[in-house]
């Protein structure tokens, strides 16, 4: 009988640490965000932006001359956006995203998923 | 970081060398020869008159790659998407700046064709206009890459 217990007492003590585990997994894993990008003096601010995986970037011009903003890698791309007006790409996989701007291509950036 | 080297589209619209760079021989070209026009109708000066049109010439000429790349860019970096403000008013005056600069061209070129026909005075308000024009469609352009910012 007593033997019976320690090994449920192991059993449901195995069980809260695997349970225990995947929670801690499950707070390692950052929450998808929203960030923003300002685009504003000919360049994109923050540079290198960092964002848990699914988060949505958001580019907003406050230029007064129009920029786009293109992926190095043709994973996304803006239409010409003008004073004021903005962009958005949620980024759904983990990787490096580079991109710039095609009418100025000098700026640059890069957004990293993980 | 750069952009990709091997995409032909990023290679041949690098940085927008081509129209940026290209641009500044009609301008440069034209001012000189409105000028040219200018002190050899003072100055009576026939040297000076063939100056300005053979800088007429290579100015109108070299309005034909600046627009073609204006355009490729429009077409390529943007897609051909619908312009508006800035650019929109970029491309409009641009092409307005080249069509002076032909008929400016074209109306010494009637007169070399035609010796004893002599040069028309109206031209020089009309030089003067187109000037302007240019000048202002250069400043705009400025402004579009950054060359008037930090950009």
């Amino acid at each position: 009988m007593s033997t019976a217990v320690l090994l449920v007492a192991l059993g449901l003590e195995i069980a809260g640490l695997v349970a225990g585990t995947g929670n801690f997994a499950a707070s390692a894993q950052q929450k998808p965000e929203t960030a923003e990008v300002k685009i504003d003096n000919f360049s994109f601010g923050p540079e290198t932006l960092t964002v848990p995986v699914g988060s949505t970037v958001t580019w907003t011009n406050r230029d007064d001359v129009p920029h786009t903003v293109v992926s190095t890698e043709g994973v996304f791309k803006s239409k010409v956006l003008y004073a004021d007006e903005r962009f958005s790409f949620t980024f759904s996989k983990a990787g490096s995203y580079p991109y710039f701007c095609s009418i100025h291509p000098k700026m640059t950036g890069k957004v990293v998923a993980q | 970081m750069s952009v990709n080297p091997f995409d032909i589209r990023t290679v041949i619209l690098a940085k927008h060398a081509q129209h940026v760079v290209l641009i500044h021989f009609p301008i440069a070209l034209f001012i000189a020869a409105v000028a040219f026009d200018y002190l050899g109708h003072w100055t009576r000066s026939r040297t000076l008159a063939a100056a300005a049109h053979f800088n007429l010439l290579l100015a109108a000429a070299s309005t034909v790659p600046v627009v073609a790349t204006g355009l490729a860019a429009w077409q390529w970096a943007l897609e051909g998407q619908k312009l508006k403000g800035i650019l929109l008013m970029h491309l409009v005056l641009g092409c307005i700046s080249s069509a002076l600069i032909w008929l400016v061209f074209l109306i010494h070129l009637r007169v070399r064709r035609h010796p004893e026909v002599p040069l028309p005075k109206y031209r020089l308000p009309f030089e003067a206009l187109a000037v302007l024009i240019v000048g202002f469609t250069g400043h705009l352009g400025g402004f579009l890459s950054g060359v008037n910012g930090p950009g």
